[in-house]
């Protein structure tokens, strides 16, 4: 385990560079080497960078590798939470239904409103938390406080949403409008720019240290209900808490990029592989390897092939075999690790 | 009195499953609830624990009433031992003990290295020191019960509720619990509560017993003084009397039935 931080010290900032140096528009390392020390001042007697160079590196390539870390982190670390709190390994962050309704809410303002980006962001961000809101008044309802009873209702808004979705797709001009929805629908850091970085990076920024915060709590989440209550937490608030923190890192992510399928589920499984199941090491870890893997995979998304591939494809192609290899090749011992120390 | 319980009554949607229970429950001894299933035991123990809100009475914990405290002063009072289960990640069992401490320390802090060693500490005490690093859900139903009774002790309270220890151990491991219950509660002036089934135990281990039937208490006191076949007929079933074996010791046994016998011997 102590290693394991050291080498992702290393790894990043490695794998960083490389992602930097991919894409269409062709840099060489020397160049990337030369345009990042540029701004510190540091004297390039080999290279200056020519002028649309310069522009794509620093307002395309560059906010657009910030964007995929931060919804990468975010998403993953809220995936882990959620996992935790329905005491469920298959449980992703959008069981409450965020997704959906976020989806929703741009969709509708494609369809009858403007398609200008803030106006579809705002919407997009208000109908992610408005599923939620309405998942959990629906769960309250019942006398039943168990998870089970919110994965329930979560699933009835989820469709309710999701119904919402396709009418709009359906009805939706196949020309401009379909096609902005699709690409909604499936997630894209085509979009990816400054603006949409200072917007959304700060939010999932305090999310996760929030979370980090209060990860250690979480190993009492996973315990039965009375368990936590009579170990001194106050499960019911507690939940309210981290599925406010979490939800709010999901809608932030999907209103910047649309959806972006299979990272939460899939990233905090191999983050448990790496670090053990206890959340104040998982956490960080999930986070980190979130980040790295969705910067990865946008930029084998915007560099395969010739035109940009959506992220969610990306990411289930190569996101779920990685799964898959991995309950194959660990074996029985996907839930019986030992926790390394 | 560390516990005691005024009058209560209590059950789910509006149906009272107890009613009008009295009790006390005295420091340093060990206190054994029985009754058969759906008498009311589990129940009565979340009323203790403040888990289940009362319809009547009131539940004092070193004189203060229940519905008046937060769930962390209540979990600096009460330890609740629950039956053993799985735990849906694989956590090592130092993990698992550690939980418990969760009331004394900051919302945004995990436990230091001087809580770390008190859980080892609490570990050794039920004898599975040497486990702290294994995986809780790859061990037996008797060790996991072991590292669920360090977690209780881990709390630190003065009051420990246990619902039925034993209900996953073999033989040897049901009186292993219950001698280091007896030792534990003697040494650190515990009041214990223990949901048991076999009656045997609770002679063998209890200093008091409360007998549960149809919600209310039908008997209590001393386990000597408390179990008898009247009691014990009416309560756990009519098949069952008490009896002692050629070493003079007291047990509860079946019936002896010598028409059902001989056919078996005939078999």
């Amino acid at each position: 385990m102590k290693k394991t931080p050291v080498i992702f010290g290393l790894f990043f900032p490695v794998i960083l560079f490389i992602c930097l140096c991919t894409g269409r528009y062709p840099i060489t390392p020397g160049q990337v080497a030369g345009l990042l020390l540029a701004p510190l001042g540091v004297e390039n007697r080999f290279f200056s960078a020519p002028p649309d160079m310069m522009m794509i590196f620093w307002n395309v390539r560059v906010p657009r590798i910030i964007l995929s870390v931060f919804v990468g982190a975010g998403v993953s670390t809220a995936g882990a939470v959620f996992q935790a709190l329905f005491r469920n390994p298959l449980a992703a962050p959008d069981i409450l239904g965020v997704t959906q309704g976020s989806g929703f809410g741009a969709a509708l303002v494609i369809l009858f409103l403007s398609p200008l980006a803030l106006v579809i962001q705002t919407s997009a961000f208000a109908f992610g938390i408005l599923a939620v809101a309405l998942a959990y008044i629906l769960a309250s309802l019942s006398r039943d406080s168990s998870p089970s009873v919110l994965v329930i209702s979560g699933i009835v808004i989820s469709a309710i949403f999701q119904a919402g979705l396709s009418f709009i797709m359906y009805m939706a001009n196949p020309y401009d409008q379909l096609i902005q929805i699709i690409f909604w629908t499936m997630g894209s850091f085509n979009t990816a720019s400054w603006a949409k970085v200072r917007a959304a990076a700060p939010l999932l920024f305090s999310g996760i240290l929030l979370i980090t915060a209060f990860s250690w709590r979480l190993n009492l989440m996973t315990q039965g209900e009375e368990d936590a209550r009579s170990m001194g937490i106050h499960v019911a608030r507690w939940r309210i808490f981290y599925v406010v923190v979490s939800t709010l890192m999901v809608a932030c992510s999907v209103t910047a990029v649309g959806n972006v399928a299979w990272i939460g589920l899939i990233v905090p499984h191999i983050a448990r592989y790496l670090a053990g199941s206890e959340h104040r090491r998982l956490i960080p870890m999930t986070a980190v390897l979130g980040g790295l893997f969705l910067m990865v995979m946008d930029t084998v998304a915007r560099s395969l092939m010739l035109s940009e591939i959506p992220i969610s494809i990306v990411t289930s192609i190569f996101g779920a075999p990685f799964l898959g290899y991995l309950v194959v090749s660990a074996g029985k011992a996907r839930f019986s690790h030992e926790p390394q120390y | 009195m560390n516990l005691s319980i005024e009058n209560i009554s209590a059950g789910y949607g509006g149906i009272p499953v107890i009613s009008h229970i009295d009790l006390t429950v005295a420091p340093g001894r060990i206190c054994a609830l029985m009754g058969r299933n759906g008498s009311g035991k589990t129940t009565l123990l979340r009323c203790i624990n403040g888990l289940l809100p009362l319809l009547e009475g009131r539940v004092r914990v070193l004189g203060r009433d229940i519905r008046d405290l937060g769930r962390d002063k209540i979990a600096r009072m009460i330890s609740v031992v629950p039956q053993v289960s799985f735990s849906p990640f694989s956590f090592s069992c130092l993990d698992m003990v550690l939980m418990a401490g969760a009331a004394r320390i900051k919302a945004w802090s995990a436990p230091s290295e001087k809580e770390k060693q008190k859980a080892l500490a609490a570990m050794a005490e039920t004898g599975i020191g040497h486990m702290a690093k294994r995986a809780f859900n790859n061990l037996s139903g008797g060790e996991r019960q072991l590292v669920m009774l360090a977690r209780g002790l881990f709390q630190d309270t003065p009051i420990m509720l246990l619902d039925e220890p034993n209900s996953h151990l073999d033989f040897a491991n049901q009186h292993k619990i219950m001698a280091l219950m007896q030792s534990l509660a003697r040494k650190r002036k515990m009041t214990v509560l223990v949901t048991l089934h076999d009656p045997n135990l609770t002679h063998y281990y209890c200093d008091d017993v409360i007998l549960i039937h149809e919600g209310g208490v039908r008997a209590r006191g001393e386990t000597g003084k408390t179990l008898t076949d009247e009691v014990l007929s009416c309560v756990l079933g009519n098949n069952i009397e008490c009896d002692v074996t050629r070493k003079g010791v007291f047990v509860v046994v079946p019936k002896f039935n010598l028409v059902h016998m001989n056919e078996k011997v005939n078999l």
